[in-house]
């Protein structure tokens, strides 16, 4: 084939979103550093990338639904109810390993109670994970009487506190999500499925695939990220608070859609998700630092999830428009 | 002074289609217009661009002597330009007068409805027309081609009325219902309106048309005047070439085997109790209006729809399809009608479209697919089927819809199927790319595979089929040899279920 010219190594790895991505994280760093010269050194990035850790595993979960054509607006709840799951259990004297497992079951439970909502009552994934979300929330303030519970087993505080080579165990739990999932998506037949459905499920079934299934695992994936990051989190607050994590997959929305997956489907990588995570917990850490109010930084997310859907919209024109001239050349 | 309307270098694109070519032409007013073209020759497209529901890629029209740019249907119709589609566009619970004046009922000065005056108006028109129905008859309890008139009457109770396009119109009427529609349009002729007449059906071109335009793969042709130019002529004009010479020319197979696939009393949600037989080797046809229930019987077989009682026995083993996937596993392959929405997936490349049903053989043990054994089977089918394409790699969107088609057909072959199905594999490709998919089907039964061909161009199921099966109201309802197969015999049986 005499068409391998196209841009080689590297640049085609990243793409032109990718270096628009960088330029905003660069702009970003620079900016807060400008306004508050303790913000590029090394305790602080540390600090923001543990504050990251819990965004970026549901965001690794978000990359696969949204992709597949699919969302999830229960994470917050589930990360909230898997940590106070987890105190619970601990304070009823349970082994740290079976406290551990059935907090993670649980959120198979939920991935499946979801993908059953979406897949058998055909409810869109917005709405469906609507009732998740609260239910989640409700049963998070029923398990423990709506009071935080504090944790003392110190194999479970120190999940919060580990570090290899300087960098905390949460921080290196996402980087291997990113790592993992990122090479399922790109290089297996379960990341090819994914691809294949977002764009119509119809048709992925008649070419011999299996929507359902595909999407029941994405939301299971999803699930259990969610919970192992409510247990981290909880981890490292020293209780199991319900009423935490509120607006978590928020972010990890706006993550993945700054990193240039699609709401229409098929669309995005895993690379892109990673730094949509760095872009948005660099905003959100920096928001803090210049002392923001947290009033102002409910704003302040909100416009930056309206600029990631307009850049979305904008990538979409874009693609139709270059599919429409790379299609008339391959036409005489 | 007559109405003139008129197209300069019209072109529209979509993703791998010039769905409109440059399109250059005049129609006039006291004139009916028919356009005449194969399916995805653009005349519906081109109705679409001239009512503002497309925008135009390039060009533009002028209509008597001053450029129009519509945004929508509904600025179209404000200016005087209304379409008849097929599928009618009213409001079935609303009573004839107020689908006429809707959205423009006449009022008192506080806003409140006349009622009485809107059916006043209404009996007008309808009067003029000569029709015997009531202004407030709710057009529900229209027969099909009444509720047409209704639209018609709409359409013309705007007094600036200068186009009317209909669009198929007749798909569903019966010969005296015809007449009357063909009545309502020599008065609009006599009237000074622009006609625009799209029809399939060479015989009411003949009787109702004054010229032709002709359209070929989204260009247009020329125009000729009705009576001046033979059938076989505009016909030749539209194809291109003789069908009947791709046809005759084509390497049939000669050579039909045994019984390979039975299909016994099978019903889904959309269709009742079909059973048929299928050779080795043999090119079976499948005929009938839309919505006869073709592609859902083959989607009840395959499993893509639940089957609710029937069987279907294989090489004289019964099996039983409950997903797409199962129905491929044990040997059919179904290539679906709608390429966009149901064919291909369009977030993968032409590599990834082509091997997404041999993912199993192409991975090792924890999923991770060779990109080696992928491209390597990926090139052999873009050989074998003539896919052009720059690379395996491109997405499958960027290709032409007949480079799409082949390589869903690449994706059922390349899992070695016993029976393949095709429903309509050549809407909308153009005329090369059409005799193309001729021959494969003939290579593929020559090779021993049974095809089950679903087409609504009947010089299609005619030419290439060894029986035809025809199908009416979710049921197959007669059987045609190759020998007796003509388009008449076919479509009486489509429309009256015998003859």
């Amino acid at each position: 084939m005499e068409n391998k010219k196209e841009k080689s190594g590297f640049l085609s790895l990243i793409g032109g979103d990718k270096i628009i991505l960088l330029v905003a994280i660069v702009l970003v760093f620079a900016l807060f550093t400008i306004l508050n010269k303790n913000y590029l050194t090394w305790t602080n990035m540390v600090n923001l990338m543990i504050a990251a850790s819990l965004v970026g595993l549901v965001a690794v979960g978000h990359t696969y639904l949204i992709i597949a054509g699919q969302n999830d607006l229960s994470p917050g709840a589930l990360a909230a109810f898997s940590g106070t799951l987890a105190a619970l259990l601990l304070s009823k004297g349970l082994n740290i390993a079976v406290a551990i497992l059935i907090v993670l079951a649980g959120g198979v439970l939920v991935g499946l109670f979801n993908a059953w909502m979406v897949n058998s009552i055909k409810l869109e994934a917005f709405i469906a994970t609507l009732v998740t979300q609260n239910v989640m929330r409700g049963f998070a303030y029923i398990i423990c009487d709506g009071k935080p519970v504090s944790i003392s087993d110190k194999a479970y505080l120190a999940i919060g506190k580990l570090r290899f080579l300087t960098i905390p165990l949460s921080v290196w739990l996402m980087i291997i999500a990113f790592a993992v999932f990122g090479f399922i998506l790109a290089r297996t037949k379960f990341g090819r499925s994914v691809y294949a459905i977002g764009g119509s499920k119809e048709a992925a079934r008649l070419a011999g695939l299996n929507p359902r299934r595909i999407i029941a695992t994405c939301f299971i994936i999803i699930g259990v990220l969610t919970s192992i990051g409510g247990i981290v989190f909880s981890s490292r607050m020293n209780s199991g608070q319900p009423a935490a994590n509120v607006n978590l997959e928020f972010d990890a929305i706006t993550a993945v859609i700054l990193g240039g997956v699609s709401f229409a489907g098929g669309v995005g990588d895993m690379l892109g998700t990673v730094l949509g995570v760095i872009l948005i917990q660099a905003f959100n850490t920096g928001l803090i630092m210049v002392n923001v109010s947290t009033f102002w930084q409910y704003v302040a997310r909100g416009a930056l999830l309206l600029f990631a859907l307009t850049s979305d919209y904008i990538r979409k024109q874009r693609r139709e428009k270059e599919l429409l001239e790379a299609s008339m050349k391959n036409i005489k | 002074m007559s109405s003139v309307l008129e197209f300069k270098g019209i072109s529209k694109y979509f993703p791998g289609v010039k769905a409109l070519d440059d399109i250059n032409f005049k129609a006039y007013g006291g004139e009916v217009l028919a356009f005449l073209g194969e399916n995805g020759a653009g005349k519906s497209t081109l109705l679409k661009v001239l009512n503002g529901d497309y925008q135009p890629t390039k060009g533009e029209y002028w209509l008597n002597g001053e450029q129009k740019h519509f945004s929508s249907p509904h600025e179209a119709i404000e200016e005087g330009i209304s379409i008849i589609y097929q599928e009618r566009q009213i409001l079935l619970e609303l009573s004839v007068a107020e689908n006429i004046y809707l959205g423009r009922m006449p009022a008192n000065g506080l806003g409140v409805i006349d009622t009485r005056k809107a059916n006043r108006m209404a009996a007008e028109i309808i009067k003029d027309f000569g029709l015997p129905i009531q202004p407030t008859t709710k057009v529900k309890d229209l027969s099909i081609a009444y509720q047409q008139m209704v639209e018609i009457m709409k359409a013309y109770s705007r007094e600036n009325l200068k186009v009317i396009c209909f669009d198929e119109p007749t798909a569903s009427l019966s010969d005296a219902e015809i007449d009357a529609l063909f009545a309502v349009i020599r008065k609009l002729k006599s009237e000074g309106k622009i006609i625009i007449y799209v029809s399939h059906r060479m015989a009411e071109i003949q009787e109702i048309a004054d010229k032709v335009a002709i359209f070929k793969d989204g260009r247009y042709v020329d125009t000729v005047t009705v009576g001046e130019v033979t059938e076989a002529e505009m016909i030749r004009m539209m194809v291109g070439r003789d069908l009947g010479d791709i046809f005759a020319d084509l390497k049939r197979n000669d050579k039909i085997g045994d019984v390979l696939l039975e299909v016994k009393g099978v019903s889904s949600d959309y269709v009742k109790d079909n059973s048929f037989v299928l050779h080795k080797g043999e090119v079976l046809g499948f005929s009938g209006l839309v919505g006869a229930g073709r592609t859902e019987l083959m989607r009840a077989i395959i499993g893509a729809d639940p089957m609710k009682s029937g069987e279907v026995i294989l090489e004289g083993k019964k099996i039983v399809n409950r997903s797409p996937k199962e129905a491929m596993d044990n040997g059919i392959v179904l290539v679906p009608e709608d390429r966009k929405l149901q064919g291909i997936l369009s977030n993968l490349s032409v590599a990834g479209n082509i091997n997404i049903a041999l993912m199993d053989k192409h991975s090792n043990g924890l999923g991770v697919i060779s990109v080696k054994q992928e491209t390597e089977a990926a090139d052999k089918g873009i050989r074998d089927f003539k896919i052009k394409t720059p690379s395996p790699d491109k997405k499958i969107v960027e290709l032409s819809g007949g480079n799409q088609q082949k390589c869903i057909v690449a994706r059922g072959i390349a899992t070695n199927p016993k029976v393949l199905i095709l429903d309509e594999p050549t809407k909308g490709i153009d005329v090369g790319a059409k005799s193309e998919f001729y021959n494969m089907i003939c290579e593929f039964a020559r090779e021993g595979l049974g095809v089950i061909l679903i087409s609504s161009e009947m010089p299609e199921v005619i030419g290439l089929s060894d029986r035809i099966l025809v199908m009416k109201s979710l049921r197959i309802v007669g059987e045609v040899s190759r020998e007796d197969a003509t388009e008449d015999r076919l479509l009486s049986l489509g429309m009256m279920g015998d003859e």
